[in-house]
This record gives structure tokens, sequence and C-alpha cells, in this order.
């Protein structure tokens, strides 16, 4: 009989550590999904190269630390221009060209993207399987009966640091209610006189901006190697659709929720099964409330 | 004009024919022998695929410095097979184009299916030297061989292992002695686990739990599991993993300070590979991965034809790679060299013959790299017996051979573990 | 007649020399490359009916093509029932699954839509690679070779004629979609769904029945597959590159056409192969190099030629045309 069943008073420092887990999975998830939400939210493009832009910020935190023994930490605010600067270059050569194109031809390009990525990297960087060992991976805290991670940790305040400040720039600033406008409807805009090519250069360039910070952040905490994006791009869909359309607070809830049944299906069902859960999950909003758990209804058809 | 457009389609039409024609290489020179390779070199299983190749070239080496094959020199024709479908079309090609009579290859239980068939469809002998499938035996095909044992042999070691050393260590009886099995869920990972499961409840283990699986491409958290083992405190974990996965269940398994006696793997992959030493360092001190010989290996304890080519082949890899052979050299290093002995003894690659000479080998644990011996069954397989395992242990950041004890100078350590930061 | 002919001239050419190669060519691995380039060109014409004519893009078929090849191998080797069963019966359970994405293609839009079908063929993966005491989990089935038409062991001239059969009868369907009462009606779903409706179309219905034939198709093909490379592993056959591949050889070659899925076949397939066998002699660090090609080529044709080899046939043939008027 699978113990998870049974329960009694020994339980509960289990749910407290399945509990901090999930929050801190949850952490994970929102980072790199933020910048997905942004990209797919504005632009309503979904980027199939996500996964890897996140393996190129832990490549770039693999080699700071080998070769300049530079912690992670330092190095994500190195990332940040440094991968904002990369998503201007690849707006501007490859997304540019078909963002008014239909969506078959948005999905390929995405797609042919990352097969160039990632073959990229294996000719670059070989197949072999690198890590990153700052002094803060194999730092464990414990607290209260649970036990986690100071990488984690970190990575966890970060991603929600990135939301608020994301949100704040949204919601506050000129630029940011520039591109909400974009986003709700790019023909109006433009008669408003809105430079819809800069919006959609500056959204694609945020989104990645945060999509590699968010591998540097995580690189402690999985092994890095060419394909390393697939193991977490899945799952930022499943985020961006239950958050909703470009809302930033609803993917940070929709990473908790999506952590949650990880954590539990691992927990109750065996942990093969995880994705079974999210997917259905996934397939159960699309069909009941494609416009996310947060978003508007109806808001999944604009611009679509 | 019109006419332009079927004349550009006919272009078109040549041009792809011209390709698909392709530049045929022949049987190359005289003095050569071509033997086909089956790696993949591109995809997920890159890493090892590319160890494998390396493995069979300093054999080769080695090999074309004794004389090579029937009297040639062994030249290899590569091919890049990332999943089944290349992996017969590969193999066709090489047959067809290439000429090749005997194909080895290819790591992975995935592409060996389709690879030997295809082979088997040209009545090309397939020379096999690491995929584990048990299936791959049992299908009845003649000219269809297998150098490496299979997930079953793994399995069959690994509680030999944890019965014979382990347990009496622990001043348990294998009755009394409880194992949890975890393990990534490719077909490596369901055949080795599933096979030892059953020898487990053979000899009579206490199997705690159904195993857990998960898939090493997409697990980011091992909590759930490692807090639902923590409950059922198992003695022994069984853990078939792979590359990334490994560091990270060690990794979060000492932060939830969940105890155990013994972690035991079995592979070149996950603990048994050198990425999980590098990845923890020494606080991957303990873990024992069953693997082919490792240092400590004693020379002395082959027979004097083993010792030479052992020696030969852990000179030349130590100098092209810089370190002690990984499994995945000495699997396809070991089988390479057995498909020589195969062929000083039959001289021809004819398939009647080469079965043959196969099935005439007998030789004990000890005469090849490895230390293996060789005796093929009626179905093409290496004997589990002949194919002699090892079982390694992290200790300082190396995998050292400490098992069978007669085979090497090292002795296991932490036997139990016991507390974590504490191996030293 | 003769008009037809001429309208069809590229189809001519294509499947006449397809059917005329094996009289001459005997080279197996040739064979076998037109053989994968029929099968890939039908399955991708097979996605064509739900992608290019009803604008339905899906990234999931590998979902039926999947379906099909289990059903094939795990009737012949649980039940020892011909591959020929077994394909009766993948379809039976391709048109229930197509019947799910259809309903599905009714409330999602683009890529909500084709994030779906990803997520669905990922469920039939999970399900396929845990479900150990059925399908044998992640160690795949091997899929037997035994001689004769009803066990599908055929050589490679035979194979190259069924796929053939196959190749031709997946065009003349296309075709059919394009010349019928149906295929006008689809296109005008295709091209404004709620005009459509507004002028009595029954949109829902019309794409769930193309989405639940495309599903049929693709599942024939799959078990085609299955026993031509002898071994279905439910990693691949459930993939997602897998079900990109599909939708990618009917892109290039040109989406709702008939003939442009087999183009992008012979386009895609001779390329890959091509740059494979190249490229992999080198030294072993450059392997992946066929594979960055693949993705750039697939990015400068998606955006410079996104009506497709076809289109752009019809294109510059159109110019000639106006040139010479």
């Amino acid at each position: 009989m699978d113990p998870a069943r049974r329960l009694g008073p020994a339980q509960i420092d289990v749910f407290a550590q399945l509990g901090v887990s999930t929050v801190l999975l949850g952490g994970i998830y929102a980072l790199i999904a933020v910048g997905l939400t942004l990209i797919f939210g504005i632009m309503r493009v979904v980027n199939f190269a996500h996964g890897e832009f996140l393996m190129l910020g832990m490549y770039l935190a693999f080699w700071a630390f080998t070769l300049l023994s530079l912690d992670p930490w330092f190095v994500l605010f190195v990332s940040i221009p440094l991968f904002f600067g990369l998503g201007l270059v690849t707006y501007v050569l490859i997304m540019k060209g078909v963002i008014h194109a239909s969506h078959n031809v948005q999905i390929f390009t995405t797609v042919g993207l990352s097969t160039a990525l990632q073959n990229l990297a294996l000719v670059l960087w070989s197949g072999d399987f690198h890590t990153v060992r700052p002094w803060h991976a194999s730092t464990p805290i414990r607290m209260a009966g649970t036990a986690f991670n100071l990488s984690q940790v970190v990575a966890f305040f970060i991603a929600i640091a990135l939301t608020v400040l994301l949100v704040i720039f949204m919601r506050w600033t000129h630029t940011g209610r520039v591109m909400r406008a974009t986003a709700q409807d790019r023909d109006a805009a433009i008669l408003m006189g809105i430079d819809t090519d800069r919006v959609y250069r500056i959204t694609f360039a945020l989104g990645i901006a945060a999509v590699g910070a968010a591998g540097v952040l995580v690189s402690p905490l999985y092994a890095v190697y060419p394909t390393a994006g697939l193991q977490f791009v899945l799952v930022s869909y499943v985020v961006v659709v239950l958050g909703g359309l470009g809302d930033m607070i609803g993917a940070l809830i929709g990473s908790l929720i999506v952590a949650a049944v990880e954590v539990a299906g691992s927990y109750f069902f065996g942990t093969a099964w995880k994705e079974i859960f999210y997917f259905v999950l996934f397939i159960a909003v699309l069909v009941f409330r494609p416009a996310g758990l947060f978003g508007q209804r109806g808001a999944e058809n604009l611009g679509v | 004009m019109r006419r332009h457009i079927p004349l550009a389609v006919a272009v078109l039409a040549l041009t792809l024919t011209a390709w698909l024609t392709g530049a045929t290489w022949g049987q190359g020179l005289s003095g050569e022998y071509k033997l086909g390779v089956l790696e993949p070199l591109t995809g997920p299983l890159a890493g090892e695929g590319k160890r494998h190749l390396e493995g069979f070239e300093v054999v080769r080496d080695l090999i074309n410095e004794r004389g090579g094959v029937m009297g040639k020199k062994l030249v290899f024709v590569v091919a890049d097979v990332p999943d089944p479908t290349a992996a017969a079309s590969e193999a066709n090609r090489l047959i067809t184009r290439e000429n090749v009579k005997i194909v080895t290859g290819t790591f992975s239980s995935r592409l060996c299916g389709a690879a030997s068939e295809a082979a088997a469809r040209h009545n090309v002998i397939y020379w096999e030297t690491s995929c584990v499938d048990p299936r791959f035996s049992k299908r009845g095909l003649k000219n269809v061989y297998r150098t490496e044992i299979d997930a079953t042999g793994f399995g069959w070691y690994n509680i030999d292992f944890i019965v014979k050393h382990l347990a009496p260590r622990f001043n348990l009886k294998p009755s009394e002695l409880k194992i949890a099995f975890v393990s990534e869920d490719s077909s490596y990972g369901q055949g080795v686990t599933e096979s030892a499961v059953a020898r487990a409840k053979e000899v009579g283990l206490q199997v705690v739990a159904p195993v857990e699986y998960y898939n090493f491409q997409t697990i980011n958290d091992m909590t759930p599991i490692i807090v639902k083992l923590k409950q059922l405190n198992p003695d022994v974990v069984h853990h078939i993993a792979y590359t990334n996965d490994a560091p990270l269940f060690w990794r979060q398994a000492r932060e939830q300070n969940f105890m155990f006696k013994a972690l035991v793997h079995a592979g070149a992959t996950g603990y048994g590979g050198s990425d999980f030493g590098k990845a923890v360092g020494n606080d991957g001190n303990g873990v024992f991965a069953l693997l082919e010989p490792g240092p400590g290996f004693k020379l002395d304890s082959l027979k004097p034809e083993g010792q030479k080519i052992e020696k030969d082949f852990r000179d030349a890899v130590q100098k092209r790679t810089g370190s002690y052979p990984l499994g995945a050299h000495q699997l396809a290093g070991g089988g390479l060299w057995l498909l020589k002995l195969v062929l000083d003894k039959s001289q021809s690659d004819d398939p009647e013959k080469f079965r043959a000479a196969v099935m005439s080998l007998d030789l004990p644990v000890g005469t090849m790299i490895n230390g293996w011996g060789v005796k093929f069954s009626e179905t093409g397989q290496n004997a589990n017996e002949r194919v002699q395992h090892y079982m390694l242990q992290w200790q300082n950041g190396q995998l050292v051979t400490v098992w069978p004890e007669e085979f090497t100078t090292n002795r296991a350590k932490w036997i139990p573990l016991g507390a974590w930061d504490q191996r030293k | 007649m003769t008009q037809a002919l001429a309208r069809h001239w590229g189809a001519l050419v294509i499947f006449g020399l397809a059917a005329l190669i094996p009289i001459v060519v005997r080279d197996a691995y040739f064979l076998d490359s037109l053989v994968l380039i029929l099968l890939w060109g039908a399955l991708s014409a097979a996605w064509n009916v739900a992608g290019g004519y009803a604008g339905q893009v899906s990234i999931g078929h590998a979902a039926f093509f999947g379906i099909g090849a289990y059903s094939a191998a795990l009737l012949g080797t649980r039940w020892h029932q011909s591959p020929w069963l077994g394909m009766l019966v993948g379809v039976t359970l391709s048109l229930v699954a197509g019947g799910a994405i259809g309903y599905l293609s009714n409330r999602l839009k683009g890529p909500y839509f084709a994030l779906s079908t990803i997520a669905f063929s990922q469920v039939l993966l999970i399900v396929a690679s845990r479900w150990r005491a059925f399908t044998s989990g992640s160690e795949g089935i091997p899929v037997p070779f035994r001689p004769g038409f009803a066990t599908l062991g055929l050589g490679h001239v035979a194979w190259v004629y069924l796929a053939l059969s196959v190749a031709l009868l997946y065009w003349g369907v296309q075709l059919w979609l394009e010349h019928s009462r149906f295929g006008y009606r689809l296109a005008g779903v295709r091209e404004d769904e709620e005009a459509a409706q507004a002028l009595g179309i029954p949109a829902r219905r019309l794409k769930v029945i193309a989405v639940t034939t495309s599903a049929a198709l693709t599942s024939v093909c799959g078990t085609l597959w299955a026993q031509y490379v002898g071994f279905v592993d439910p990693f691949y056959v459930f993939s997602v590159d897998l079900s990109v591949r599909f939708a990618l050889n009917a892109i290039i070659g040109g989406m709702g056409t008939a003939l442009g899925p087999f183009l992008g076949s012979i386009l895609i397939t001779s390329l890959e192969t091509y740059l494979r066998a190249t490229l992999s002699g080198l030294k072993s660090g450059f392997t992946g190099i066929y594979l960055i090609v693949y993705g750039v080529v697939l990015i400068l044709v998606v955006r410079f030629v996104p009506e497709g080899l076809a289109g752009l046939a019809t294109r510059l043939h159109a110019r000639w045309v106006r040139a010479n008027a």
C-alpha cells in the first residue's frame, strides 16, 4: 500500500515540507514564465525557443563561474542587459519579419530558432552535462522541520521582485501603458500613433532578459546541457495560460498552482505521472477558461 | 514562358536525385576493412554516444597496431543515429552504399532494435556493444549478437552485491533488509529496475514500495519522492539515474537529511558517470555503481593476454582523454576487441563462418579488456557470468573498483553510510 | 483529359518518377529514402487536411501517429493479429481522439489550439511509457519482421509501391477537398469562420470532420511506419518533434495545396538524409551542424516563402505569364 495514504500526526512535517517545496518550485516556474507571459501577452506569439534562452542563461552562468570564478548572483546583474541586447537582436533579425504573419509562420519560426539554438550549444559546448556549484548551492536551510536550499530561496525572492517590478512597469509607466494598449488592440494603437514596432521590440527584449536572468539563477540547481530548456518550457506554457494573458500576478499565482499540482501529484500518485496532472489541468483550463484564471473572459480572442 | 517551369521542376528533380544518389564511397582502398558504426551523435543521447565512439576509436587504433583484422587495416564508417527512424535508415545506408558487412553500435535500447532489424533484413552481421533491452536477443535473429549483458544481468549483479556484500556488513539477513527503488523512466531505467525488483523479491529482500519512476528530462524536484521514502525508512536505495537527475537527488536527499545505509546504481550514466563526481565532489562519497572496472583494478588478477590488452587500452584512453576509461569507453572498446577476436578466428565476414567462430569462442573471465571472458549462447548473447561486472564506489571524487575483492586493491568504505557530511 | 494532365503535371512528374524508380534502381538505400519520402509526404498530407484546408494548425498529430503505430504493434505482438487489423483498430481509436481534438478546435483559436494539441500528445506519451503491463512502457515494442503481405513484411520495392499508393490516395483526398462542395465550404470556414457561419455553413461540424479525417489518415501511416522501421518507442512516436515534422513538410511545400506536402517532404527528407550522411563523418564535435542548418532553413523558408514551394512555383508562373502577355 502506498505509504502516502496513511495520515496521522507524523504527516504534519511532511506537508510542511511539501508546502515549502511547492512555494520554492513555484518561484522558479514564475521566474521562467514571466518572460513568456510578457511575450505571449503583448505580442500574441508563442515563443517555442523560450527554453533555449533559459539554457543560454545557464551556460552564461556556467562559463562565468568556471572561467572567471564569478558567482551567479553577480552574473545576474550582467545577464539582464546582455540578454536584453540579445532579445533586441533576435527580434530585429528574426521576429520582426513575422510579427504580422500568420500563427503558423510564427510558431515555426520560433520552432526553427529552438532547434538551431539547441544544436548550436551542442556543437559549441558538447553534450556534456555541467554544473555550477557556488557555495550557496550546497547550503541547506532548515526551519521548523522543513529543509530547503539557499539558492532556491534567493531565486524565489528574485522571482517575486521581478514580477513586482514588471507589474509596476506595466501599470505605472508610460511605456508600460503603451505596451498594454498595443496588446489590447493593435490597430487602434497604430491609429493613436503608437510605434508598435518599438513596443514589440521592447517587449521581446524584456521577455528574453527575464528568461536569461532566470537561467542564471537556476544554474546552481539544475544541470547545464544543450537540451536543458526542455525541462521547463512546457510547464511555462501551462503557467502562462493558467495565469492569463500578459497578467504578471496571474503568472505568479499560476506558477504556484502548477507547482502545487506537481508536488501533490508526485507525492500521492508517483512522480512519473506528474506531467499528466498539469497537462490535464492545462486542457481543462483551455476548455473552460481559456482566458486563464485571472484574465478577462474573451481576452484570449483579442488579436488572435 | 510556360516551358521554363517544367524545366525548373526537372532541374529540381534531377538535383534531388543527385543528392539521394550521393557520392558512393565504395569499398575503400584495398588493404582496408570497413566497419559500420552507428552512434547517436546528436540529440539527447549525444553525450554518451560520443564517448562510445571514442572507445571504438581507441581500440580500433590498438587493433591496427596489432595488424588489423583479417590482414587489413580497420576503418570505420560512422553514422549519426539520433532516433529509431534514423537508426534503420542509416543502417540501410551503410549496408547498401558503403557495403559494410558488419554493423556495430548503438549504445541505446531505443536504437538497437530498429538498427538490428534493418541489418537482419539484409543478412548483415549486427554486433551490439551496449544496449540492454532484454528482448534484443529473443527475436531468433541468427546474425545479431550482443557483447554486453542485458538489463536482467545488471539487476542480477546489483542484488547479488547487496545480498552477499552489504547485508552481512549491516548485520541484516536478506529478509530483514528493506530496499526502495527509484528510477528514471526511460527504457534503460525501466529494464534494469524491473529486473532488479524481480530478483530482489526472489531472494527475499523487503521491497518497501512500488518503484518511484520519474522522467529524467522533466524532473525538477525530488522532494516528494524523498519525503515518501523517508517515511518508509529503507536500508538500501536502488536508484537508476541519468546524468542530470543523479546530482539533483543526491543534493536534495542531503538537504532533507534522508538517511539510508547504501545507494546502489548500475551503468555508465548518472552515478556511474564522471559528471556526478564533478557535480557533487566529495559529497558523493559512498555511492555504488555497477560498471566496467575502474581505478584500483588489479591487472595481475587477469590472465596474461588480458593484462596486456587492458593495460594498453587504459594507457591509450588516458593519453587521449586524460582520464581513466569511462563506462562508455569500456563497453565500446570491449565489444570491438571481442569482434576482433572473432574475426581472427573466422578470417571471414561471411555470416555462416562468422557465427561458427562466435559460438566456438570460450574464454574465461580475465582474458580481455575489462576482464571479460567470452561464451555466447545460441541467441547470440554473451553470458552473464563471462561479462564480469564490477561494483565501483565514489571515494574522494573518484570512482574506484571495490568488488569483487579479488580483482581490486581497494575496499569499500562507509558501510553503512552514516551521517551526511561525515563521510571522509 | 489532357487539360487535367497539364494542370497536374507536377504530380505526374513526382508520382511518375516514384513509380518508375524501383524498376530502374535497385539500390536499397535509395529505395529506403524513397519510401520515407512518400510516407512523410503522406503524413504531411494528412496533417494538411486539418492544418492547410481547415485552418486548424496542430502540433500534436504525433498522437494519432502513435495510436496507429501502437495498435499495430500491440495487436501483432500480444494477440498475433495482422497489422491490417491493427490499422483498423488504430483508425477507430484515432477517430475518437480526433473527435476530441475537433471539439477543442471549436473552442480554441490559433496558438491556444496548437498548445492544446501538444498537451494531448504528451498525455498519450506518458500513458504509453508508464503503462508497462500493457505497452511495455518505455522499453517500447519491437515489431518482428514476418515476410508476407498479411503481416506487412515486404521487400523494399513492394514498400515503395505501397507507400506510393497511400501517397496517391492522400493526394487525391486533398484534390477532392479543392474541388468539392465540402472543400469549398471548408475553405470558407478557414478564411473567415464568422462570415461562413453567417452564410449558413455548419462551421463547427465541418472542422470536426476535417480533424477526425486527418487523424484517421495519420493513424494509417503510423501503422505502416511501425511495420517498416520495426520498433515502436513511445518517446519517438508521440514526440513533439515528430508532430512538427508533419507540419513542416506541408508548410514548406505549400499549405492548402495537394502537392505541397510531397514537395516539402522531398526537400526536407533529402536535405536531412544528405546532411546527416555528409556531416556525421566529420569530427564528432560538428555533428550538430546539420540540425543548425535545418533550423535556419526553417526560419528562412517560413518567412520568405510562406506560401511554400508550390505557391512559389505558381507565383513565378504568374509572373512569367504577365511578362509575356
